[in-house]
């Protein structure tokens, strides 16, 4: 049987003792219930398109089109007015004082109150404007900023929005979250497997670099498609958001090549982090008693350190994370959505990467082989470098 | 005599300063059981690791010459080994635990599973093998580990402690597998420590002491070289005591068992059972008696404490 046919018969092994299809369906359910669920709770704690009526003392407020405030005469009664706070059909009432300024009394936390000053704003500035003697044409053209239109010579050069900057920190977050979901399977079933004594059956049938081979696609392909899963459902999520709001999706994330290296990379930062945590979790009998656990968290801190190129991903220091192979895997990616790196720094990024993985695998396999049929005290890592070393 | 299957020659292993195995050599021939025995710590499964290829000898060669090719461990596809340490996955189903470590040992799915069916259907576990392993009792754990082990017709099979753990019925079961897969052809190499069965299955035995070898032969050839005194075992009906027969001048060591009250007597070599019993008669009125020759038990006990002491005394 050939090395390749081994590795085939345990990734898919690996990927089907995970994998469920009822488990990812409730997965799915679950991703867009929350998602519908915070989209609403933010929506209610933003006050959502709720109106709200101001009574006005002394003076006259003219509602602004679209605007969420409406407002009315102040009851003189001043019971009727206490009243009529306490029972929510006003939100506020709106005094001038002598020397201009406003008062607004409320029964609670006004969530309106942005909005009332951006009113008040411009009726103070209408008000100054009818005292000044200058036509309000003069006046507008006074405040207005000079008109200045960028154009770029290259127009995939475009500085990134919003959006692409919300795409970038999503993709970060997805990348982070898979090899998380990873390492945690792959920490579960390697010492779960020594603990169920299943080591010595498999390791007398197919070399130990067959087996971590298998087991890095495996478990890496089974968290890629809980990723995808959850993509699904972020998609499924904009595409509601963008029929019931003006939700912006970014162009760029439509196009092949785009898509293409978000999934080579993030293919890659799971195989080179799976190499290295199998090794790692094959040194460790018990996860519940081991104190090396915590090395898991490791993967995180290059990663955290990509998010400096959501800043200026056009800086050396995001071009330098984009080559070197730890940080690759998120720096460059984000470029790719952010900016427009050539195509020279992705072929040699991806090619870094690819020598980094095939690297890990191999000293990887050297641990493991030692690692697995070793039970009782932890090896050191002068140890494990040791066996990494050894032919 | 054919040519061996396995060939171990001068093997040793060192761990950490201490010598696991020490200068092993022994043959197995096609078609026989031989028996590797030995007490906790004497090596047995660092030998049989590097059989498999697990580890590899320090010093030494190891030759397993199958179907015309030689290598220096148990080529997997043609051999199989059921580990002491054994286990399976606990959350997945019989049959696709055992299509999968037949499709390991180089089968095709499909004959993975003709042959996991009729295996399943022989250990009358069939109407299993959707269950998950968890929901079996251990001895039905340990069948389907066996034949995880060897669905793929091993020609050579080293069987780790098959018997530890399981009741006297499960144990009958693996004696008469292990003949019916010598039947077929398997050549056996069986770990053990329930000598009572091993005796009742092995060709050929090696007793291993501190990572040597201590003694090896056939079973015949093993109680002959080391005790040939005579061994009588009695009962008296009213209970007297071992005094009774202590100063038997046939009688060289003398134990009672606390429980059954039964008298073990070893007699001095060259001693006649029946003018022994003639006297013992005359002593106490005899209710049970039986004679029977050394057990494998005993030799291996008494084998193990000689080389132990013979080692604490050498410089």
């Amino acid at each position: 049987m050939t090395h390749w046919k081994r590795v085939r018969l345990v990734a898919g092994w690996e990927f089907r003792r995970y994998f469920k299809w009822k488990d990812q369906l409730i997965g799915l359910f679950i991703f867009i219930g929350l998602g519908a669920l915070s989209y609403g709770v933010g929506k209610l704690a933003t006050g959502g398109r709720r109106a709200f009526t101001v009574a006005t003392e002394g003076f006259e407020l003219r509602p602004v089109p679209g605007s969420r405030l409406s407002f009315v005469p102040a009851p003189s009664d001043t019971a009727e007015r206490t009243r009529q706070l306490d029972e929510g059909d006003l939100g506020g009432v709106l005094r001038r004082r002598v020397d201009g300024s406003f008062e607004l009394f409320v029964e609670k936390d006004p969530r309106f109150l942005m909005d009332l000053r951006g009113i008040l704003t411009e009726f103070v500035r209408r008000e100054r404007l009818g005292q000044s003697g200058l036509s309000e044409s003069s006046f507008e053209s006074i405040l207005s900023p000079p008109e200045l239109s960028v154009r770029f010579t290259d127009p995939d050069r475009q500085r990134a929005g919003l959006p692409e900057r919300l795409l970038a920190a999503m993709f970060l977050g997805l990348v982070i979250m898979s090899i998380f979901t990873s390492m945690a399977y792959l920490l579960t079933g390697i010492t779960g497997e020594k603990q169920l004594r299943v080591t010595e059956s498999i390791t007398a049938i197919i070399p130990p670099q067959a087996w971590i081979d298998g087991k890095i696609l495996g478990i890496g392909a089974y968290s890629m498609a809980t990723i995808a899963n959850m993509v699904l459902g972020g998609i499924i999520l904009a595409t509601v958001a963008r029929l019931t709001w003006d939700f912006p999706i970014p162009d760029i994330i439509v196009r092949p090549w785009v898509v293409m290296i978000l999934v080579v990379f993030s293919t890659l930062a799971v195989a080179m982090w799976n190499a290295a945590f199998a090794a790692f979790a094959s040194t460790i009998d018990d996860p519940n008693t081991s104190t090396r656990t915590s090395i898991m968290f490791l993967p995180f801190l290059p990663m955290a350190m990509s998010v400096s190129v959501l800043r200026d991903p056009d800086h050396i220091a995001s071009r330098v994370l984009s080559l070197f192979p730890l940080t690759s895997p998120a720096a460059m990616p984000l470029r790719v959505l952010l900016s427009n790196p050539a195509p020279v720094e992705i072929v040699a990024s991806i090619a870094l990467l690819v020598l980094t993985v095939w690297l890990f695998r191999r000293l990887a396999g050297r641990i493991f082989e030692v690692g697995m049929l070793m039970y009782g005290k932890e090896p050191s890592l002068r140890e494990m470098v040791r066996w990494a070393r050894a032919k | 005599m054919t040519e061996p299957l396995v060939r171990v020659t001068g093997i040793g292993k060192t761990f950490a300063g201490r010598r696991a195995v020490d200068n092993l050599s022994f043959e197995v021939h096609p078609g026989e059981v031989f028996s590797l025995l030995g007490p906790n710590g004497a090596g047995k499964t660092t030998t049989v690791r590097m059989l498999i290829g697990v580890i590899r000898p320090d010093e030494g060669r190891i030759t397993v010459s199958i179907n015309g090719s030689t290598s220096s461990a148990m080529p997997p596809l043609l051999t199989s080994y059921l580990p002491e340490d054994r286990g399976l996955y606990r959350e997945v189903p019989v049959l696709r635990t055992l299509v999968y470590f037949g499709q390991l040992r180089g089968l095709e799915k499909d004959d993975a599973s003709r042959r996991a069916l009729q295996w399943l259907e022989r250990v009358n576990l069939l109407d299993r093998r959707n269950d998950r392993v968890d929901a079996l009792s251990k001895g039905n754990q340990q069948r389907v580990q066996l034949i995880a082990s060897i669905i793929h017709q091993p020609r050579l099979a080293i069987l780790d402690e098959p018997f530890t753990g399981l009741d006297p019925l499960s144990q009958e079961f693996f004696l008469d597998l292990v003949r019916e897969l010598r039947q077929q052809g398997t050549t056996i190499i069986l770990c053990a420590h329930q000598m009572d069965l091993v005796e009742r299955v092995a060709d050929r035995v090696l007793l291993m002491n501190k990572g040597r070898e201590i003694l090896s032969g056939t079973l015949d050839e093993l109680h002959g070289r080391l005790d040939a005194r005579p061994h009588v075992r009695l009962t008296f009906e009213d209970g007297a005591s071992a005094d009774v027969l202590r100063d038997d001048p046939d009688v060289e060591d003398l134990t009672i068992d606390g429980e059954t009250s039964e008298l073990h007597v070893r007699l001095r070599n060259g001693s006649s059972v029946s003018k022994f019993l003639a006297r013992a008669v005359t002593r106490s009125s005899i209710r049970s008696i039986s004679t029977e020759p050394p057990r494998l038990h005993d030799v291996f006990v008494r084998a193990v404490r000689d080389d132990d002491v013979r080692q604490a005394g050498s410089p």
